[in-house]
């Protein structure tokens, strides 16, 4: 068998075929898709092709005499023997097939279009941010674009009214500058400072905007000893894209500005989704003065829906439902899923299709 | 078929199913430009009053940010109401780009996933045509939090009833990763806590050595490592439970005396075993290698599937799974870490050592650990063993033979050992959790005593006083610089280059070739201390090519901007990036006035000399 057959035959297997060929000869080809799985099985085996190819004769005689045996309805044979905790990955689910068809792609599209304007009411989840602002710490963790800005710009008009200086922290400097423009505009650009790493703007202002590592500097400084009266003030801290305290270079600058904020300032730690979001907020109240209060919610409020776009143009849903059906990541729309074989199909690794 | 869609052909079949404004992400800036390109030719062009509005718009953006308005993509932004936004660009167009797209003046943005984060740039559609990212240097495929994060910019409060997430393949990509990006729940987040330098010199100049260890505990690393040990000490009640039976019997610690029995009397027949000298370390880490264990290796990782003692090698041996696939049998001494995580793995008592189902799990599970974990520091207890010593014991001096409960001491012994070495297992895994964060601290403070930024008694020295601060990266290694009188008689540009190379940590390709003389031998210098510090900290890439842009943009303030982009590969968003965080390297060594007063007036010469044209444009 060529090169070219033999990368042929393994095109026309499933891909769990492939994961098992891959297995001690390709490292994480978990990873890979079809295509590169088949490009870096033949590239292992340049040397031993025959290897190879009789290692998939044998894995596809196996599974035809697996498809051939009878099965007697009474006693169906168990599916390919697999540990319970493997379902963990969805690759390898085997959700029921439905049969009902998908979506059509009139449906999916359906509530295309530019609602009325309506007048501004914040969620409850919002003000459930800011009433438990009131009284104690608070972490917040919602979808991308829910509205935590609001939260954060209600907040600290809030604090203003009391006199309380206002820290806002963001990960990176571009969004420090987007929020400064942004503050400036609501509050009156006399009211709104911004510190970075070699320059102070307004940095006597109410409302100071900067990088979290510049807040960390500033408590070190403080608790060194040096006199920092926007410190004695501070009211309120509110640290905007909070689930950076699990990136592996900069999180550890979150954890001490939370550890050495001030207690008599109230933290305010907006996050987008995570997954233990309790975790968080049990930490702060181990070590808050008060218990902090967690709001949540995994609802996006403009809903979404998926598709799949073939390269000829072809548009098609994602999934056998118009909304994302969630827990299930195997309910594909039977359209995307017959074009995605078939990309899978045509996009072979001989490179004769390249452009 | 084409392996992915055509840009122009993406942008028309959006356009004609209404689903406008839209970002596409793509894999690269390269790709972004690249799909740019690919309009040059096309014939759709805007209606003139759209183009008028984008002209506008970009009008106003530009009267802010002068040093946009040449952008040589303007005219092609305005002809197709297309753009492009990625970190090769300066933040000054992103602002721009941003902001046409707020008003609604741009049909569609090709970016790079860094835009999913924060920034408020929203849309009606997200396309989608990766299923991974690349991120030091390796790709990883997406999590379902960053699945879920560049979703989010699909649909516009008060703008759209519904977003749409459109998945359109390349080569590469991974239908799996993203159904299961879209359907799943985010991942939970851990701690990422490090003890740096400047933290051990802050936090001792404000607290006391015995206080430390209290502010330590307060972090979320403690907070979780704690959850781990609660979990730890469940299974510890649960085997506690299961220990009752085997209670103390004729002799209290039957368990121990029959072991030293049982021990004895094979002694006795094999005289000639091989006598084993362990290192204490060995010994101690020995009890973690156990299946399912996570251990770094001399190179890379693996799994540990069996411990075991061999009759012809002097060291213990474990058998270890690689992240290829293999399965190699080592003596245990090859394993140079132990990390804190252990993999579920059902144990069998033949080749490969636990059941298919479970090397396959390990085996994946192996490859999707993330890049840093965290290790187990492993304690050594001082009183070693007292096994070895007994066995000199003649069989004589034992009361077993002859007594009652030998039979049930001989059936359980097994059983009950099995379960009090798990046990201890637990209860040393709880201490090193317990303290684990106040070792690393301890390790961090020696090093400092070493170089005297701290006395034997952990107080500030003078030079501790003012190293605290610094605190950026490689702080170590500039203040080892500023005691080496490196800096002494350097010009603000030179200064400038240094702290450019020590900033600069992308090893994307870039050429820069003329350097100073004076430059490239204060490099070498640099370069010499960084390598002799590496056990310390890591040492940053201290490329001379970034030094010399640095450099050249201080050394000649007529150079404009649009000169020093041409002087060099570098995309010019990437040197704006270099430059302004050299701006905040120098400012730091500007806050040294006190004690460094030459030293920061050339770094507050340099910093005068680089905010300049862009550099001024932002905060
Ligand atoms: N209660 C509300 N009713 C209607 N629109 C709202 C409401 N709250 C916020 N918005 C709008 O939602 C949009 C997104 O808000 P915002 O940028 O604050 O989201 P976010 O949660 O900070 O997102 P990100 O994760 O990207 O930071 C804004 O245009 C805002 O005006
Ligand atoms: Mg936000």
């Amino acid at each position: 068998m060529t090169t070219d057959e033999l990368a042929q035959l393994l095109a026309q297997q499933p891909v769990a075929i492939l994961h098992r060929l891959a297995r001690g000869r390709v490292q994480r080809h978990f990873r890979a898709g079809k295509r590169r799985l088949i490009d870096m099985l033949i590239q292992h085996s340049t040397n031993n092709l025959a290897g190879l190819e009789s290692d998939l004769q044998a894995l596809i005689e196996e599974r035809q005499s697996r498809v051939q045996t009878p099965v007697p309805p009474a006693n169906p044979v168990p599916p390919r023997q697999t540990a319970p905790h493997t379902s963990r990955r969805p690759t390898r689910t085997h959700e029921p097939e439905s049969t009902e068809p998908g979506v059509t792609l009139t449906a999916w599209l359906e509530g295309l279009g530019v609602p009325t304007p309506q007048p501004f009411v914040p969620d409850p989840w919002q003000e459930e941010a800011l009433a438990g602002l009131a009284e104690t710490d608070v972490v917040v963790s919602v979808p991308t674009g829910s509205g935590k800005t609001y939260v954060a710009v209600e907040a600290a008009r809030r604090a203003m009214s009391e006199n309380r200086t206002i820290i806002y922290t963001s990960p990176l400097k571009a969004l420090s500058n987007t929020k400064f423009t942004e503050f400036s505009k609501i509050f009156g650009s006399d009211q709104v400072g911004i510190l970075t790493g070699d320059r102070q703007d307004n940095a006597q202002a109410p409302i100071l905007i900067m990088t979290t590592e510049i807040l960390r500097n500033l408590l070190y400084d403080a608790a060194s000893g040096e006199i920092d009266v926007r410190l004695d003030t501070l009211g309120l801290v509110i640290l905007d894209e909070s689930q950076y305290i699990a990136d592996p270079e900069r999180g550890v600058v979150w954890e001490e500005t939370i550890i050495f904020c001030p207690s008599q300032a109230k933290l305010l730690l907006l996050s987008a989704s995570i997954g233990n979001p309790q975790d968080i907020a049990d930490w702060l109240t181990s070590i808050r003065p008060s218990p902090c209060r967690l709001v949540r919610h995994s609802k996006r409020t403009v809903p979404l829906r998926a598709g799949y776009l073939h390269p000829n143009g072809k548009l098609t849903p994602l999934f056998r439902t118009a909304g994302i059906p969630y827990g299930h990541p195997g309910q594909l729309h039977p359209e995307a899923k017959r074009l995605f074989l078939q990309y899978e199909e045509d996009t072979l690794p001989s490179g004769r299709t390249r452009r | 078929m084409p392996p992915s869609i055509h840009p122009v052909d993406l942008i028309a079949a959006l356009r004609d199913k209404s689903l406008t404004p839209a970002i596409v992400f793509l894999t690269s800036r390269r790709a972004c430009d690249e799909a740019m390109e690919a309009f040059d030719h096309a014939q759709t062009v805007l209606p003139p009053a759209r183009q008028e509005a984008i002209a506008a718009a970009l009008e106003r953006v530009i009267a802010q940010y002068p040093s946009i308005a040449e952008h040589p993509l303007i005219p092609t932004v305005q002809r197709i109401g297309v753009a492009a936004h990625h970190a090769g660009h300066l933040p000054s167009w992103k602002i721009a780009i941003e902001e046409l797209m707020r008003q609604g003046c741009l049909d569609a943005v090709f970016a790079t996933t860094t835009l999913a984060a924060g920034v408020d740039f929203p849309a009606r559609t997200v396309v989608i045509t990766q299923s991974s990212i690349r991120k030091a240097r390796d790709f990883m495929d997406l999590t379902i939090g960053e699945v879920q994060q560049i979703a989010g910019r699909a649909g516009r409060r008060g703008k759209d009833y519904v977003g749409f997430a459109v998945v359109t393949p390349s080569p590469y990509i991974d239908l799996g990763v993203l159904t299961k990006g879209f359907t799943g729940n985010p991942e939970a987040i851990d701690s990422q806590f490090t003890i740096t330098y400047p933290m051990v010199l802050n936090l001792l100049k404000a607290h006391q050595h015995n206080q430390i260890q209290a502010i330590l505990a307060k972090s979320f690393a403690q907070f979780q490592l704690n959850q781990r040990a609660e979990l730890l000490e469940r299974k510890l009640d649960t085997l506690h439970l299961q220990m009752e039976p085997f209670g103390p019997r004729v002799c209290t610690d039957w368990i121990t005396q029959w072991h030293t029995f049982d021990q004895a009397r094979r002694q006795k027949s094999h005289r000639h075993q091989t006598v084993r000298h362990e290192a204490p370390e060995m010994t101690a880490r020995f009890h973690f290698l156990t299946p399912g264990r996570v251990v770094g290796l001399n190179r890379g990782r693996g799994v540990v599937l069996r411990q075991y003692r061999s009759k012809g090698q002097k060291s213990p041996m474990v058998t270890i799974l690689r992240p290829g696939g293999a399965v190699t049998e080592c003596p245990a001494g090859i394993v140079t870490e132990i990390y804190d995580r252990i993999f579920d793995c059902e144990e069998q008592p033949g080749y490969p050592w636990c059941t298919a189902a479970s090397f396959d799990e390990l085996h994946y599970q192996l490859t999707e650990l993330p890049t840093r974990l965290p290790v187990l520091p492993i304690l050594v207890s001082k009183e070693s063993e007292p096994l070895p010593d007994a066995i000199v014991q003649s069989l004589g001096d034992f009361p077993c033979p002859t007594c009652s409960s030998r039979s049930a001491c001989q059936k359980d012994y097994l059983i009950a050992s099995r379960m009090r070495q798990e046990q201890q297992r637990h209860m040393k895994s709880i201490q090193a959790l317990r303290t684990s964060l106040w070792h690393r601290f301890q390790e961090r403070i020696d090093v400092l005593q070493k170089f005297g930024y701290l006395t034997p008694e952990s107080q500030l020295t003078a030079d501790g006083e003012w190293a605290r601060l610094i605190r950026i990266d490689h702080s170590l290694l500039i203040t080892e610089l500023i005691r080496a009188e490196a800096f002494t008689g350097a010009d603000p540009a030179v200064l400038t280059g240094i702290m450019a190379s020590i900033a600069h940590d992308d090893d994307r390709p870039g050429a820069f070739p003329r350097i100073s003389s004076g430059l490239s031998s204060l490099l070498g210098q640099v370069r010499k201390l960084a390598e002799s510090l590496s056990p310390y900290e890591d040492p940053p890439l201290l490329r001379a090519d970034i030094a010399a842009v640095a450099e050249r943009w201080v050394s000649d303030p007529n150079l404009t901007w649009i000169g020093l982009c041409r002087s060099t590969t570098m995309a010019e968003g990437d040197i704006y990036r270099l430059l302004a965080r050299t701006l905040e390297f120098l400012s730091q060594l500007h806050t040294l006035k006190a004690t460094h007063p030459g030293l920061a007036d050339t770094a507050s010469k340099a910093l005068a000399l680089i905010r300049r044209g862009v550099l001024e444009e932002l905060p």
